[in-house]
């Protein structure tokens, strides 16, 4: 373009506000994206301290650190507070944020629902907390109606719970709607479907995941809102209610919540992998496939969490079934993730060591998992500590190891700056001892001394003291590990070092940004004609960089 | 916690088998993954390998994982259905006239368990049982869910208020088995259990019978109290 091209001119720039206004306005999908990172990862450290005070409790028999009652109060906010506002939001700012870039998009379809979104969540994290004030929920991590009703627990607990989780389900719901409309509409110049990074698939899959589960659970809470606060029926069986049905919809959310945040963690280590090893994902297709099945017949599986209830035993036949199908996918995208590090080069940096560490922990929390679902065994295992250890193995290895594998990886891009390695690897290996010292002793009195779970105390004669005390040692290990990379992750914010555009060598788009992009992503869309868009933008800069010498002429000038 | 009822045994047995088969696959991921990840360091010279195209390997290691997926599914079939099979009463146990095995009514309360003999007695937190007998447990509740666990004997199975849910057992061996409720129940939760006394036919029915005196005696003690107006 040699001509000069008209320009606008102007009086000077606009006074800009503040920055944190700037941030609680925007409707920029990074914005939003890293607030609701930094508040899930600030959330993760609040879980912890409530885990602490539960294993405290539960370090010697017949502990009376704890009452009763604030035990059950510290148990729903753990729950809620591990899945609501640490794991989800985790999750559905990560797609948030990274999605638009990966796909060559200079926002998402519709911002506005975004900050919508980050906007109910925070409301909802507000709500959840205000229950301080008067009385947080008793009913436990998934509240079971009766018990969640209004005879049972009259203070206002339980309706708190309900609008905190109906404000969050909500936020994930509208971030979804945005999501899938984005993927659908603002794809970049040739990224077709087929050429969609892992990741994105992920989001994709999440995304309606979300928007399939989250209304069921809206749905319950709204009953539940109703029982409680206008007489309703739907779960209390005096009224004609029935009391299962509660379970029913409840398991269907969380159960597909389980399964949105392991396609989550795999959607990502399955970036993390190829990058650091030098070799793109074996078996690509194979896995994004395995991922919608996990969404599907996960999600089906939700029957497992019942299965010593009043039911028909052919729906639990039918859970059994679905959860052992689910070996196949889960089967298939670890044996890629091993072929691909068979076949490459390894860089063991701190993303593939958390990589490695949330593949490990998933592993043997989903082979515990799935074999419960074995009815017979169920009758065995259901409600002990045995289960608690399974659910803890497969999630801090989905959302914490995992989350952690996505936040090393991806903080050079967001902050322009790389996460400190050597405070990486003691954090690392702290939370490695310190799961396995706590949820190993957990599987083993839980299956061999029939340990129950949320249980605010138990006996000296029951022979699991010692397997307890382990337990609560290993979980302070664990949250010095957690806290060291929350740690570094501040510190690095301004004092790590610099990073490039690209400092792994990844295939995928968002390395052609700069870092921390800019607001509107990428100055110039490039046009993809693979799915490893970034290597071909290298061989040709490369392909350009060698033939400069020959070609030292015009470029536009055709080659006589 | 070893095993004395029928349903028990095929339960343990599911778990040998499902525990030894999941820890193969387990140790199999892990080892593989640790293995590759230290041999095919940058430092020690390894050069990245062309990937196979095509679907061969994906399909083998699929059709691999569903062979392990339906075997798993059988034998959790096959031992669900012989765990869930009503037992016979033995030789040793009580023979009923009109029925194959005794039915018991249990009904979880917060925090108690309440359980009804035929006869009509009552008694709660203690279940007396006779020895090598089909026991048919009907558990209810009048509150909110509670579980029935008693690990030694039977399985786990929720109370729920409004439905009858049936627990069939036989205890092999005298003597007192313990558990405690397993669905979170309130503030006492914790302190909730119960207690199931195997005992010698003869001894259950003296026992059943005696609990009933009792329970009368004491009800017509009662009655009295309120008509010579010793109590309102």
């Amino acid at each position: 373009m040699s001509e000069k091209r008209p320009e606008i001119v102007i009086d000077g720039f606009p006074q800009r506000r503040p920055r944190w206004m700037e941030l609680a306005t925007s409707g920029n999908h990074k914005d939003v994206g890293r607030i609701l990172i930094s508040g899930a990862l600030g959330f993760l450290f609040i879980a912890l301290v409530e885990l602490l005070l539960m294993r405290l409790q539960l370090a010697i028999p017949e502990n009376t650190f704890l009452s009763p009652v604030n035990f059950n109060r510290m148990l729903s906010l753990y729950g809620t507070t591990a899945i609501f506002l640490f794991a989800l939001p985790l999750v559905f700012g990560l797609f948030y944020y990274l999605t638009p870039l990966q796909i060559g998009a200079r926002g998402t379809a519709l911002p506005r629902l975004g900050q919508i979104g980050l906007w109910l969540w925070v409301a909802s994290a507000t709500v959840l907390y205000a229950g301080f004030l008067f009385t947080p929920s008793e009913a436990g991590i998934n509240p079971l109606a009766p018990l969640s009703e209004l005879t049972f627990l009259p203070n206002n607990g339980v309706d708190a719970w309900a609008a905190a989780t109906g404000l969050a389900t909500l936020s994930f719901v509208l971030l979804a709607i945005d999501l899938t409309t984005t993927l659908r509409r603002m794809r970049g110049p040739g990224m077709a479907w087929r050429r969609l990074p892992v990741f994105a698939w992920a989001t994709a899959i999440g995304s309606w995941l979300m928007l399939v589960v989250g209304p069921v659970l809206l749905a319950a809470i709204t009953m539940l809102l109703i029982d409680r606060n206008f007489d309703g029926i739907f779960f209390s069986d005096a009224g004609g209610g029935a009391p299962l049905l509660w379970q029913h919809l409840s398991w269907i959310f969380f159960t597909g919540t389980y399964m949105l945040v392991l396609i989550a963690a795999f959607g990502a280590i399955c970036e993390i992998v190829p990058a650091l090893v030098g070799r793109p994902l074996e078996g690509r297709t194979t896995v994004t496939g395995s991922l919608v099945a996990i969404a599907v017949i996960g999600t089906l599986a939700w029957i497992q969490n019942m299965l010593t209830a009043p039911i028909g035993i052919a729906w639990m036949y039918f859970a059994m079934a679905m959860a052992l199908a689910l070996i196949v996918p889960f089967g298939l995208i670890l044996y890629n993730l091993i072929a691909t590090i068979a076949g490459g080069t390894v860089r063991m940096r701190a993303p593939l060591l958390f990589a490695a560490g949330a593949v490990s922990a998933i592993s043997v929390g989903l082979a515990a998992e799935i074999s419960h679902s074995m009815v017979g065994l169920a009758w065995k295992l259901k409600n002990t500590t045995d289960a608690t250890g399974a659910t803890h193995f497969a999630l801090i290895g989905g959302a914490v190891f995992g989350g952690f594998a996505a936040l090393y990886y991806w903080f050079p891009k967001m902050t322009g700056r790389t996460m400190g390695e050597p405070l990486a690897r003691i954090s690392f290996w702290t939370m490695i001892l310190g799961t396995a010292l706590t949820f190993v002793p957990l599987l083993f009195s839980g299956t061999y001394d029939g340990q129950v779970i949320d249980a605010y105390k138990f006996f000296g004669d029951e022979g699991i003291s010692g397997y307890n005390l382990i337990a609560s040692i290993g979980a302070f290990v664990l949250a010095i590990g957690i806290v060291m990379t929350l740690v570094n992750a501040i510190l690095s914010r301004s004092g790590g070092a610099r990073a490039g555009h690209d400092p792994w060598g990844g295939d995928s788009l968002e390395w052609f940004a700069h870092s921390p992009p800019e607001p509107h992503n990428f100055d110039v869309l490039p046009d993809v004609r693979s799915n490893r868009p970034l290597r071909d933008i290298r061989a040709a800069i490369a392909h350009r960089t060698t033939r400069a010498p020959e070609q030292p002429a015009h470029e536009s000038q055709p080659v006589a | 916690m070893s095993p004395n009822s029928p349903a028990i045994d095929q339960i343990e047995t599911l778990f040998g088998i499902g525990f030894v088969a999941f820890a193969i696959v387990v140790l199999a991921v892990n080892v593989a993954l640790i293995y590759f990840l230290r041999r095919r360091r940058a430092a020690r010279g390894a050069q990245p390998a062309e990937s196979q195209e095509g679907g061969r390997p994906q399909l083998r290691v699929g059709a691999g994982l569903s062979a392990f997926a339906v075997a798993i599914f059988v034998l959790g079939l096959v031992f669900t259905e012989k765990a869930r099979e009503a037992p016979a009463t033995g030789p040793a146990g009580l023979q009923e006239k009109d029925s194959e095995s005794l039915t018991i009514k249990g009904t979880g309360q917060q925090w108690l368990w309440r359980y009804e003999y035929p006869n009509g007695a009552f008694s709660y937190y203690k279940l007396v049982v006779p020895v090598d007998t089909a026991i048919e447990l009907q558990l209810d509740s009048t509150d909110v869910i509670h579980t029935w666990n008693v690990p030694s004997l039977a399985g786990k199975r929720d109370a729920v208020p409004g439905k009858v849910h049936e627990v069939s057992f036989r205890a092999d061996e005298e003597g007192s088995y313990t558990g405690r409720a397993a669905t979170l129940s309130g503030a006492s939760y914790a302190a909730m259990g119960t207690e199931v006394e195997v005992v010698s036919p003869e001894e259950y029915e003296s026992y059943v019978k005696q609990l009933d005196t009792d329970i009368q005696a004491a009800q017509d003690t009662v009655v009295d109290q309120i008509e010579s107006g010793e109590t309102p």
